[in-house]
């Protein structure tokens, strides 16, 4: 089964401030805006990279969600691509 | 004109990271990944002597390109997800931008691309047999900017990124990716201007997995031995099993270069493992 949308999600999350200006404001919400199955859904509010990379993720996108985890909101790595 | 210069270079992005608490901080995502990286974690005076040393093998390759007098500089490397989406990854990209841009940490990069070199390599490609994809805009990223922070600081003369994909399965072989170098080589040889070319990436790492941390220090110097006996194109043989075994994926753009100078003996090769993701390699070759 594709992974696109999982994939496309983590991309966002990357690469545009305002996906992640949602998904942090209201994940439920911003993640209507993608097909995902239940089970990425949960492994998304999880927030464990490596599960995502489990589903499919690509593992240098998965580690993107950590985005969304306050523990890193600042990290130096935000700031290179 | 005559071939100017090749050099390939990695580009992980803790080479431009400041020792101590910048790479830490940075590394700590990686950890999150994979917890068991975190512990060969290198000391400071390490990590300190890791950047002298990296810093050491670029001045060497900057030297080797300042020479030949380069009027342009292709730049082969991948995209990681800054350009191309799933939606659509090319193989093999040639950038018809006018100009490029991009920025590391504090770090801000601005180039002239070279857009006439550009739509030769797509047009000669054609006429050969490959087809790359092509766009007028794309954003650099550390796979470009941490060798041309070292490299060409000083945007002297324009660049030409080419993108080769090493991270998106099914990657193209070495063999293919060599057939592009000698494509460029055969446009640089007829080219007006002197052209240089970088290849960066590698050597062994495994980004994003649960491997990350090992490096396969062996084969990175096997490849490197290869190099300097002057028998690269016979790395074209290599399945991309076997370079994805050793996580040197990345050495595909490698590839790209090494078919610009065919069998000429690399003059001088540089490695370091940085002990918790990347074995650091550099390379000029005498053309």
């Amino acid at each position: 089964m594709s992974s696109y949308h999982l994939n496309r999600f983590l991309f966002d999350l990357k690469m545009d401030d305002e996906a992640l200006r949602r998904a942090a404001g209201d994940l439920d919400r911003a993640l209507g805006r993608y097909e995902l199955t239940a089970e990425e859904k949960q492994a998304i509010k999880q927030g464990d990279p490596r599960r995502l990379r489990q589903l499919g993720a690509h593992g240098m996108l998965a580690l993107y969600i950590l985005r969304l985890n306050p523990e890193f909101e600042r990290n130096i790595y935000w700031s290179q691509k | 004109m005559p071939f100017a210069a090749a050099v390939a270079a990695s580009h992980a992005p803790n080479i431009l990271l400041e020792p101590g608490a910048e790479w830490d901080e940075f590394m700590m995502l990686h950890y999150r990944m994979a917890p068991q990286a975190g512990s060969t974690k290198p000391s400071l005076e390490a990590q300190q002597k890791l950047r002298r040393d990296a810093e050491k093998a670029y001045a060497a390759l900057r030297a080797d390109l300042e020479a030949a007098r380069p009027d342009v500089l292709i730049v082969v490397a991948n995209d990681q997800f800054v350009n191309f989406a799933h939606n659509n990854i090319p193989t093999f990209f040639v950038t018809l931008a006018d100009e490029v841009k991009g920025q590391f940490t504090r770090h801000r990069f601005h180039y002239r691309n070279h857009k006439e070199l550009g739509i030769a390599i797509l047009r000669a490609g054609i006429d050969a047999g490959i087809d790359f994809s092509f766009g007028e805009y794309i954003e650099l990223q550390h796979t470009q900017t941490v060798p041309l922070h070292f490299l060409l600081p000083e945007p002297k003369i324009p660049i030409l990124p080419i993108y080769v994909n090493t991270w998106v399965d099914p990657i193209p072989t070495p063999r293919r990716c060599y057939r592009v170098g000698e494509l460029i080589r055969q446009v640089a040889d007829g080219w007006k201007e002197r052209v240089a070319i970088l290849a960066t990436g590698g050597l062994s790492h495994f980004p994003g997995s649960p491997r990350i941390g090992e490096i396969d220090t062996t084969f990175d110097h096997k490849l490197l031995e290869i190099l300097r006996e002057g028998k690269g194109r016979s790395l074209a043989d290599y399945s991309v099993e076997e370079i994805c075994k050793s996580g040197d994926s990345e050495f595909l753009n490698w590839m790209v270069a090494i078919g610009t100078v065919g069998d000429a003996r690399a003059k001088e090769t540089f490695y370091m493992p940085d002990d918790v993701a990347t074995g650091w390699g550099f390379v000029s070759w005498k053309i």
